[in-house]
Protein backbone atom coordinates (compact mmCIF):
# COMPACT_ATOMS: atom_id res chain seq x y z
CA UNK A 1 0.00 0.00 0.00
CA UNK A 2 2.74 2.62 1.21
CA UNK A 3 4.61 1.67 -1.98
CA UNK A 4 1.97 2.34 -3.80
CA UNK A 5 1.19 5.57 -2.22
CA UNK A 6 5.09 6.28 -2.74
CA UNK A 7 4.90 5.28 -6.62
CA UNK A 8 1.84 7.60 -7.01
CA UNK A 9 3.43 10.72 -5.63
CA UNK A 10 6.02 10.93 -7.77
CA UNK A 11 4.57 9.86 -10.58
CA UNK A 12 1.66 12.16 -10.95
CA UNK A 13 3.06 15.61 -10.90
CA UNK A 14 5.71 14.23 -13.45
CA UNK A 15 2.63 13.60 -15.87
CA UNK A 16 0.99 16.73 -15.45
CA UNK A 17 4.12 18.64 -16.07
CA UNK A 18 4.34 16.40 -19.36
CA UNK A 19 1.35 17.47 -21.04
CA UNK A 20 0.19 21.22 -20.68
CA UNK A 21 2.85 23.06 -21.94
CA UNK A 22 3.97 23.89 -25.79
CA UNK A 23 7.60 25.29 -26.42
CA UNK A 24 8.50 27.07 -29.80
CA UNK A 25 12.55 26.56 -29.86
CA UNK A 26 12.83 28.47 -33.29
CA UNK A 27 10.63 30.85 -33.04
CA UNK A 28 10.92 34.03 -35.08
CA UNK A 29 11.49 37.74 -34.45
CA UNK A 30 12.28 39.93 -36.91
CA UNK A 31 12.20 44.13 -36.42
CA UNK A 32 12.59 46.62 -39.07
CA UNK A 33 13.67 50.53 -39.58
CA UNK A 34 12.37 52.49 -42.16
CA UNK A 35 14.14 55.78 -43.07
CA UNK A 36 14.71 58.09 -45.44
CA UNK A 37 18.29 57.42 -45.47
CA UNK A 38 18.48 53.70 -44.98
CA UNK A 39 16.19 50.86 -44.20
CA UNK A 40 17.33 48.17 -41.60
CA UNK A 41 16.22 44.91 -40.89
CA UNK A 42 16.91 42.20 -38.42
CA UNK A 43 16.10 38.57 -38.01
CA UNK A 44 16.50 35.59 -35.21
CA UNK A 45 15.36 32.60 -35.99
CA UNK A 46 16.23 30.56 -32.56
CA UNK A 47 13.94 32.65 -30.13
CA UNK A 48 12.47 30.73 -27.57
CA UNK A 49 8.81 30.45 -26.03
CA UNK A 50 6.95 28.45 -24.23
CA UNK A 51 3.24 28.43 -22.84
CA UNK A 52 1.39 26.81 -19.90
CA UNK A 53 -1.82 25.62 -21.42
CA UNK A 54 -3.46 25.53 -17.74
CA UNK A 55 -3.30 28.81 -17.15
CA UNK A 56 -2.44 30.96 -20.25
CA UNK A 57 0.62 31.69 -18.79
CA UNK A 58 3.79 32.94 -21.97
CA UNK A 59 7.29 33.33 -21.92
CA UNK A 60 9.93 34.17 -24.75
CA UNK A 61 13.21 34.66 -24.24
CA UNK A 62 16.10 35.24 -26.85
CA UNK A 63 19.79 36.72 -27.44
CA UNK A 64 20.59 39.72 -28.63
CA UNK A 65 23.34 38.66 -30.50
CA UNK A 66 21.49 35.94 -32.75
CA UNK A 67 19.72 38.95 -35.21
CA UNK A 68 21.12 38.81 -38.51
CA UNK A 69 21.63 41.85 -40.16
CA UNK A 70 21.87 42.70 -43.49
CA UNK A 71 25.14 44.22 -43.44
CA UNK A 72 27.75 41.80 -41.33
CA UNK A 73 28.88 44.90 -39.33
CA UNK A 74 25.52 46.09 -38.42
CA UNK A 75 24.89 43.33 -36.31
CA UNK A 76 28.84 44.47 -34.03
CA UNK A 77 27.39 47.54 -33.89
CA UNK A 78 23.72 46.71 -32.72
CA UNK A 79 25.52 44.57 -30.21
CA UNK A 80 28.15 46.82 -29.04
CA UNK A 81 26.74 50.31 -29.47
CA UNK A 82 22.91 50.42 -29.12
CA UNK A 83 22.11 46.93 -27.40
CA UNK A 84 25.09 46.46 -25.50
CA UNK A 85 24.67 42.72 -25.59
CA UNK A 86 27.91 42.22 -23.85
CA UNK A 87 25.94 43.64 -20.60
CA UNK A 88 22.65 43.37 -21.67
CA UNK A 89 22.22 39.35 -23.79
CA UNK A 90 18.96 38.30 -23.64
CA UNK A 91 15.87 40.33 -24.11
CA UNK A 92 12.44 38.68 -22.85
CA UNK A 93 8.72 38.95 -22.70
CA UNK A 94 6.46 37.45 -19.59
CA UNK A 95 3.45 37.72 -19.55
CA UNK A 96 -0.34 36.24 -20.27
CA UNK A 97 -2.71 35.76 -23.25
CA UNK A 98 -6.06 37.11 -21.76
CA UNK A 99 -9.41 35.06 -22.52
CA UNK A 100 -7.33 32.27 -24.39
CA UNK A 101 -9.04 29.14 -24.93
CA UNK A 102 -6.51 26.92 -26.27
CA UNK A 103 -9.24 24.07 -26.71
CA UNK A 104 -10.60 26.15 -30.02
CA UNK A 105 -9.33 24.72 -33.45
CA UNK A 106 -8.12 27.03 -36.20
CA UNK A 107 -7.64 30.70 -35.46
CA UNK A 108 -8.45 33.38 -32.66
CA UNK A 109 -6.96 36.84 -32.09
CA UNK A 110 -6.86 37.46 -28.59
CA UNK A 111 -3.96 40.40 -26.58
CA UNK A 112 -1.05 39.20 -25.27
CA UNK A 113 -0.57 41.33 -21.96
CA UNK A 114 3.20 40.98 -20.20
CA UNK A 115 6.38 42.59 -19.71
CA UNK A 116 8.97 43.12 -22.15
CA UNK A 117 12.46 43.28 -20.99
CA UNK A 118 15.28 44.72 -23.33
CA UNK A 119 18.37 46.57 -22.46
CA UNK A 120 17.80 46.56 -18.86
CA UNK A 121 14.52 48.24 -18.93
CA UNK A 122 11.02 46.47 -19.04
CA UNK A 123 7.74 48.15 -20.39
CA UNK A 124 4.59 46.71 -19.88
CA UNK A 125 3.01 46.08 -23.37
CA UNK A 126 -0.04 44.25 -24.72
CA UNK A 127 0.02 42.73 -28.27
CA UNK A 128 -2.87 41.37 -30.29
CA UNK A 129 -1.61 37.84 -31.29
CA UNK A 130 -3.07 35.77 -33.90
CA UNK A 131 -3.24 32.12 -32.83
CA UNK A 132 -3.59 29.25 -34.79
CA UNK A 133 -4.26 25.71 -33.65
CA UNK A 134 -4.21 22.58 -35.54
CA UNK A 135 -3.98 19.41 -34.03
CA UNK A 136 -1.62 19.69 -31.09
CA UNK A 137 0.53 22.66 -32.50
CA UNK A 138 -0.19 26.19 -31.67
CA UNK A 139 1.33 29.24 -33.89
CA UNK A 140 1.17 32.74 -32.67
CA UNK A 141 2.11 35.84 -34.80
CA UNK A 142 1.80 39.39 -34.48
CA UNK A 143 3.01 42.54 -35.14
CA UNK A 144 4.09 45.73 -32.30
CA UNK A 145 6.16 49.05 -32.61
CA UNK A 146 8.49 49.72 -30.10
CA UNK A 147 9.78 52.99 -29.52
CA UNK A 148 13.91 53.47 -29.59
CA UNK A 149 14.16 55.58 -26.28
CA UNK A 150 11.96 53.71 -23.89
CA UNK A 151 14.65 51.06 -23.90
CA UNK A 152 17.33 53.64 -23.17
CA UNK A 153 19.03 52.78 -26.14
CA UNK A 154 20.84 56.04 -27.23
CA UNK A 155 21.50 56.90 -30.87
CA UNK A 156 24.40 59.25 -31.93
CA UNK A 157 23.23 62.78 -33.50
CA UNK A 158 24.84 61.81 -36.37
CA UNK A 159 23.08 58.42 -37.28
CA UNK A 160 19.70 60.05 -36.17
CA UNK A 161 18.62 60.13 -39.57
CA UNK A 162 19.90 56.74 -40.42
CA UNK A 163 17.65 54.90 -37.09
CA UNK A 164 13.95 55.30 -37.14
CA UNK A 165 12.39 56.58 -33.79
CA UNK A 166 9.33 53.84 -33.97
CA UNK A 167 10.76 50.18 -34.76
CA UNK A 168 8.27 47.45 -36.03
CA UNK A 169 8.77 44.12 -34.88
CA UNK A 170 7.13 40.97 -35.98
CA UNK A 171 6.92 37.91 -34.61
CA UNK A 172 5.60 34.32 -35.64
CA UNK A 173 6.11 31.01 -33.24
CA UNK A 174 5.39 27.12 -33.62
CA UNK A 175 4.71 25.39 -30.83
CA UNK A 176 5.08 21.54 -30.11
CA UNK A 177 4.43 19.94 -26.96
CA UNK A 178 6.60 19.98 -24.83
CA UNK A 179 8.51 17.52 -22.75
CA UNK A 180 10.93 17.75 -20.13
CA UNK B 1 4.04 -0.82 11.04
CA UNK B 2 2.11 1.06 13.14
CA UNK B 3 -0.40 3.48 12.34
CA UNK B 4 1.16 6.26 14.06
CA UNK B 5 4.07 5.78 11.40
CA UNK B 6 1.98 4.80 8.38
CA UNK B 7 0.16 8.62 8.99
CA UNK B 8 3.99 10.16 9.68
CA UNK B 9 5.05 8.59 6.52
CA UNK B 10 1.56 9.75 4.48
CA UNK B 11 2.66 13.33 5.75
CA UNK B 12 6.21 13.23 4.95
CA UNK B 13 5.65 11.63 1.60
CA UNK B 14 3.08 14.56 0.96
CA UNK B 15 4.95 17.58 1.31
CA UNK B 16 8.02 15.57 -0.50
CA UNK B 17 5.12 15.26 -3.44
CA UNK B 18 4.00 18.97 -2.77
CA UNK B 19 7.72 19.92 -3.26
CA UNK B 20 7.89 17.99 -6.72
CA UNK B 21 4.88 19.03 -7.38
CA UNK B 22 5.85 23.11 -7.46
CA UNK B 23 9.07 22.12 -9.35
CA UNK B 24 6.60 20.59 -12.24
CA UNK B 25 5.36 23.97 -12.20
CA UNK B 26 8.11 26.31 -12.01
CA UNK B 27 8.45 29.27 -14.10
CA UNK B 28 8.11 29.29 -18.08
CA UNK B 29 11.23 31.74 -17.93
CA UNK B 30 13.34 29.29 -15.59
CA UNK B 31 12.55 26.48 -18.46
CA UNK B 32 13.37 28.81 -21.39
CA UNK B 33 16.70 29.50 -19.73
CA UNK B 34 17.35 26.27 -19.53
CA UNK B 35 16.51 25.38 -23.00
CA UNK B 36 19.23 28.03 -24.21
CA UNK B 37 22.03 25.92 -23.85
CA UNK B 38 25.31 27.01 -23.10
CA UNK B 39 26.22 28.24 -26.53
CA UNK B 40 29.56 29.79 -26.34
CA UNK B 41 29.19 33.35 -28.02
CA UNK B 42 31.83 34.67 -29.88
CA UNK B 43 33.04 37.68 -28.45
CA UNK B 44 32.49 40.82 -31.05
CA UNK B 45 34.12 43.96 -31.45
CA UNK B 46 37.40 43.62 -29.31
CA UNK B 47 38.64 46.78 -31.29
CA UNK B 48 36.13 46.78 -33.95
CA UNK B 49 38.54 48.34 -36.40
CA UNK B 50 41.38 46.54 -37.94
CA UNK B 51 44.22 48.77 -36.88
CA UNK B 52 44.41 49.90 -32.82
CA UNK B 53 45.73 53.01 -33.60
CA UNK B 54 49.05 52.44 -35.99
CA UNK B 55 49.09 48.62 -36.42
CA UNK B 56 46.76 45.61 -37.24
CA UNK B 57 44.27 44.64 -34.12
CA UNK B 58 42.97 41.17 -34.39
CA UNK B 59 40.20 42.27 -35.80
CA UNK B 60 39.27 40.96 -39.74
CA UNK B 61 36.33 41.76 -41.85
CA UNK B 62 33.55 39.03 -42.30
CA UNK B 63 33.07 37.43 -45.80
CA UNK B 64 32.18 40.08 -48.80
CA UNK B 65 33.47 43.86 -46.92
CA UNK B 66 35.67 45.91 -48.87
CA UNK B 67 36.97 48.27 -47.05
CA UNK B 68 38.72 51.42 -48.67
CA UNK B 69 41.29 53.07 -45.96
CA UNK B 70 43.65 55.63 -46.33
CA UNK B 71 46.09 56.25 -43.80
CA UNK B 72 47.75 59.81 -43.02
CA UNK B 73 50.22 60.80 -41.30
CA UNK B 74 51.23 64.64 -41.27
CA UNK B 75 53.99 66.38 -40.06
CA UNK B 76 55.98 69.22 -39.51
CA UNK B 77 59.80 70.15 -40.42
CA UNK B 78 62.07 71.61 -38.01
CA UNK B 79 62.42 74.63 -39.60
CA UNK B 80 61.82 77.81 -37.69
CA UNK B 81 59.07 79.33 -40.16
CA UNK B 82 57.25 77.23 -42.49
CA UNK B 83 54.21 78.63 -45.00
CA UNK B 84 53.15 74.86 -45.64
CA UNK B 85 49.37 75.19 -45.62
CA UNK B 86 48.26 73.09 -42.15
CA UNK B 87 51.07 70.67 -42.58
CA UNK B 88 54.72 70.55 -43.89
CA UNK B 89 54.54 66.94 -44.81
CA UNK B 90 52.20 64.33 -45.39
CA UNK B 91 52.11 60.88 -46.31
CA UNK B 92 49.37 58.38 -47.42
CA UNK B 93 48.86 54.79 -47.43
CA UNK B 94 45.60 54.09 -49.92
CA UNK B 95 44.62 50.61 -49.97
CA UNK B 96 41.64 47.91 -50.54
CA UNK B 97 41.32 45.62 -47.76
CA UNK B 98 38.92 42.64 -47.59
CA UNK B 99 37.10 40.10 -45.88
CA UNK B 100 37.98 37.08 -48.31
CA UNK B 101 36.26 34.54 -45.55
CA UNK B 102 34.65 35.25 -42.08
CA UNK B 103 38.03 34.26 -41.00
CA UNK B 104 40.47 35.32 -43.92
CA UNK B 105 41.11 38.98 -44.57
CA UNK B 106 43.42 40.36 -46.94
CA UNK B 107 44.98 44.39 -48.30
CA UNK B 108 46.37 46.04 -50.93
CA UNK B 109 47.70 49.72 -50.82
CA UNK B 110 50.55 51.67 -51.63
CA UNK B 111 52.19 54.83 -49.35
CA UNK B 112 53.09 58.17 -50.86
CA UNK B 113 56.08 59.38 -49.32
CA UNK B 114 58.22 56.39 -48.55
CA UNK B 115 57.25 54.25 -52.19
CA UNK B 116 56.31 51.18 -50.13
CA UNK B 117 53.57 48.77 -51.69
CA UNK B 118 52.03 46.34 -49.43
CA UNK B 119 49.64 43.41 -49.21
CA UNK B 120 49.13 41.36 -46.19
CA UNK B 121 46.93 38.16 -45.41
CA UNK B 122 45.57 38.02 -42.09
CA UNK B 123 43.68 34.83 -40.14
CA UNK B 124 41.40 35.35 -37.51
CA UNK B 125 42.80 31.35 -35.38
CA UNK B 126 41.23 31.83 -32.37
CA UNK B 127 38.04 33.58 -31.17
CA UNK B 128 37.57 34.81 -27.97
CA UNK B 129 33.84 33.58 -26.57
CA UNK B 130 31.90 33.76 -23.56
CA UNK B 131 31.49 30.31 -21.50
CA UNK B 132 33.76 27.19 -22.00
CA UNK B 133 35.00 29.01 -25.09
CA UNK B 134 38.63 30.49 -25.79
CA UNK B 135 39.15 32.87 -23.37
CA UNK B 136 41.30 35.26 -25.90
CA UNK B 137 41.25 35.95 -29.67
CA UNK B 138 44.48 34.93 -32.12
CA UNK B 139 45.01 36.05 -35.23
CA UNK B 140 47.92 35.37 -37.57
CA UNK B 141 49.39 38.87 -39.77
CA UNK B 142 51.75 38.29 -42.86
CA UNK B 143 52.80 41.29 -45.28
CA UNK B 144 55.38 41.79 -47.47
CA UNK B 145 56.30 45.16 -48.84
CA UNK B 146 57.87 46.30 -51.97
CA UNK B 147 59.71 49.80 -52.02
CA UNK B 148 59.98 51.06 -54.86
CA UNK B 149 62.14 53.79 -54.61
CA UNK B 150 65.95 54.33 -56.59
CA UNK B 151 68.07 52.14 -54.11
CA UNK B 152 71.64 52.57 -54.75
CA UNK B 153 73.30 49.48 -54.57
CA UNK B 154 70.58 47.12 -54.81
CA UNK B 155 71.65 43.83 -56.44
CA UNK B 156 68.56 41.65 -56.94
CA UNK B 157 65.86 44.59 -57.94
CA UNK B 158 63.07 42.40 -56.85
CA UNK B 159 64.06 40.57 -53.59
CA UNK B 160 66.23 42.79 -52.33
CA UNK B 161 63.27 45.19 -52.20
CA UNK B 162 61.12 42.81 -50.44
CA UNK B 163 60.95 42.92 -46.39
CA UNK B 164 58.19 40.79 -44.45
CA UNK B 165 56.20 41.08 -41.29
CA UNK B 166 55.41 38.28 -39.36
CA UNK B 167 52.71 39.15 -36.37
CA UNK B 168 50.80 36.71 -33.89
CA UNK B 169 48.43 38.80 -32.94
CA UNK B 170 47.13 38.34 -29.29
CA UNK B 171 43.75 40.12 -27.64
CA UNK B 172 41.74 39.61 -25.00
CA UNK B 173 38.64 42.12 -24.33
CA UNK B 174 38.25 41.97 -20.97
CA UNK B 175 35.33 44.11 -20.42
CA UNK B 176 32.83 45.90 -22.57
CA UNK B 177 35.07 48.69 -22.52
CA UNK B 178 38.54 47.17 -22.06
CA UNK B 179 40.70 45.29 -24.60
CA UNK B 180 44.19 44.36 -24.89
CA UNK B 181 46.54 43.19 -27.61
CA UNK B 182 49.88 41.82 -27.50
CA UNK B 183 51.67 41.37 -30.59
CA UNK B 184 54.98 39.39 -31.21
CA UNK B 185 56.40 40.49 -34.31
CA UNK B 186 59.00 38.99 -36.41
CA UNK B 187 60.38 41.46 -39.15
CA UNK B 188 62.85 40.63 -42.35
CA UNK B 189 63.71 43.21 -43.82
CA UNK B 190 65.76 43.40 -47.52
CA UNK B 191 68.88 44.56 -48.37
CA UNK B 192 68.12 48.21 -48.17
CA UNK B 193 71.68 49.97 -48.06
CA UNK B 194 71.78 50.24 -44.26
CA UNK B 195 75.33 48.91 -43.73
CA UNK B 196 75.69 46.25 -41.46
CA UNK B 197 72.10 45.94 -39.36
CA UNK B 198 70.27 42.71 -39.00
CA UNK B 199 68.35 41.70 -41.58
CA UNK B 200 65.85 40.10 -38.91
CA UNK B 201 64.20 41.87 -36.12
CA UNK B 202 62.32 41.06 -33.31
CA UNK B 203 59.74 43.03 -31.37
CA UNK B 204 56.67 42.95 -29.06
CA UNK B 205 53.72 45.18 -29.74
CA UNK B 206 51.22 46.20 -26.72
CA UNK B 207 47.97 47.59 -27.22
CA UNK B 208 44.90 48.69 -25.75
CA UNK B 209 41.45 50.36 -25.97
CA UNK B 210 39.06 51.62 -23.48
CA UNK B 211 35.35 52.77 -24.10
CA UNK B 212 34.89 55.92 -23.69
CA UNK B 213 31.04 56.22 -25.17
CA UNK B 214 28.82 53.64 -27.29
CA UNK B 215 30.67 55.14 -30.19
CA UNK B 216 33.96 56.47 -29.49
CA UNK B 217 37.21 54.97 -27.87
CA UNK B 218 40.40 55.72 -26.22
CA UNK B 219 43.70 53.95 -27.96
CA UNK B 220 47.16 53.47 -26.81
CA UNK B 221 50.08 51.34 -28.71
CA UNK B 222 53.94 50.71 -28.38
CA UNK B 223 56.51 48.40 -29.48
CA UNK B 224 59.19 47.21 -27.73
CA UNK B 225 61.88 46.45 -29.82
CA UNK B 226 64.87 43.93 -29.22
CA UNK B 227 67.28 44.01 -31.77
CA UNK B 228 66.69 47.69 -33.25
CA UNK B 229 68.26 48.82 -36.27
CA UNK B 230 72.20 49.94 -35.25
CA UNK B 231 73.59 51.70 -38.08
CA UNK B 232 70.93 54.90 -37.59
CA UNK B 233 69.50 56.34 -34.70
CA UNK B 234 65.94 54.65 -34.06
CA UNK B 235 63.02 54.44 -31.39
CA UNK B 236 60.11 52.73 -30.24
CA UNK B 237 56.95 53.59 -32.27
CA UNK B 238 53.99 54.83 -29.61
CA UNK B 239 50.72 55.93 -30.95
CA UNK B 240 47.61 57.43 -28.31
CA UNK B 241 44.36 58.49 -30.20
CA UNK B 242 40.61 58.32 -30.48
CA UNK B 243 38.83 55.94 -32.30
CA UNK B 244 35.26 56.91 -33.79
CA UNK B 245 32.70 55.00 -35.48
CA UNK B 246 29.85 56.01 -37.17
CA UNK B 247 28.09 53.53 -39.17
CA UNK B 248 29.87 52.70 -42.82
CA UNK B 249 32.46 55.45 -41.40
CA UNK B 250 35.60 54.77 -39.43
CA UNK B 251 37.69 57.22 -38.44
CA UNK B 252 40.86 57.03 -36.26
CA UNK B 253 42.78 60.17 -34.77
CA UNK B 254 46.18 59.82 -33.17
CA UNK B 255 49.49 61.26 -32.22
CA UNK B 256 52.53 59.27 -32.78
CA UNK B 257 56.44 59.62 -33.57
CA UNK B 258 55.85 56.67 -36.69
CA UNK B 259 56.13 58.78 -39.59
CA UNK B 260 55.62 55.23 -41.99
CA UNK B 261 52.52 53.29 -42.61
CA UNK B 262 53.76 49.64 -43.42
CA UNK B 263 54.69 47.91 -40.25
CA UNK B 264 57.94 46.79 -41.26
CA UNK B 265 58.96 50.40 -41.80
CA UNK B 266 57.58 51.87 -38.61
CA UNK B 267 58.35 49.24 -36.34
CA UNK B 268 62.09 49.16 -37.21
CA UNK B 269 62.51 52.23 -39.08
CA UNK B 270 60.87 55.68 -36.55
CA UNK B 271 63.79 57.58 -36.82
CA UNK B 272 62.17 60.22 -33.90
CA UNK B 273 61.00 59.84 -30.24
CA UNK B 274 57.96 60.49 -29.13
CA UNK B 275 57.90 64.12 -28.31
CA UNK B 276 55.94 67.54 -28.96
CA UNK B 277 58.47 68.95 -31.36
CA UNK B 278 58.82 68.69 -34.84
CA UNK B 279 59.26 66.46 -36.89
CA UNK B 280 58.93 64.43 -34.06
CA UNK B 281 55.07 64.41 -33.45
CA UNK B 282 52.99 63.43 -36.15
CA UNK B 283 49.18 63.67 -36.44
CA UNK B 284 47.72 60.54 -37.84
CA UNK B 285 44.30 60.57 -39.24
CA UNK B 286 42.88 56.70 -40.97
CA UNK B 287 39.61 56.80 -43.13
CA UNK B 288 37.85 53.58 -43.80
CA UNK B 289 34.72 53.58 -45.41
CA UNK B 290 33.08 50.02 -45.49
CA UNK B 291 30.82 48.31 -48.40
CA UNK B 292 29.44 45.00 -48.36
CA UNK B 293 29.12 42.41 -51.19
CA UNK B 294 27.48 40.15 -49.03
CA UNK B 295 23.78 40.43 -47.96
CA UNK B 296 22.69 38.09 -45.55
CA UNK B 297 18.70 38.72 -45.61
CA UNK B 298 16.92 38.60 -48.75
Amino acid sequence: MIRTIIFLFFLLPQIQAVENKVIARQGQVSFFSYTSVENIKAENNQVLSIINLDNSDIAVSMLMNAFIFEKALMREHFNESYVESDIYPKASFSGKIIDFDPTIEGEQTKMVKGVFSMHGVSKELEIKTKIEKINARYVLSGTFEAQVKDYEIKIPPLLAGNIAKTISVNFRFEYEPYES
Amino acid sequence: MSLMKAKKLFYLLFIFGCTHFSYAQEDLMDILDKELKDTAQVTLATFKMTRIAIGHSIETREKGILEIVTINRFWDTPADRSQSFVADRLTSRIALEYGISNRLSTGLGGTTWDGLFDGYLKYSLVRQKTGKGAPFSVTLFQNASYNSNALPGVQNDFVDRLSFTTQMLIAKKFSPDFSVQLAPTYIHRGNISSGDSPKNHFALGLGARYKLTHHLSLVSEYYFRANPIESFDNYAPFAIGVNWELGDVMLQFNLTNAQRVVEDAFITQTRNNFNFRSPNLNFGFNFTYVIHFKRYLK
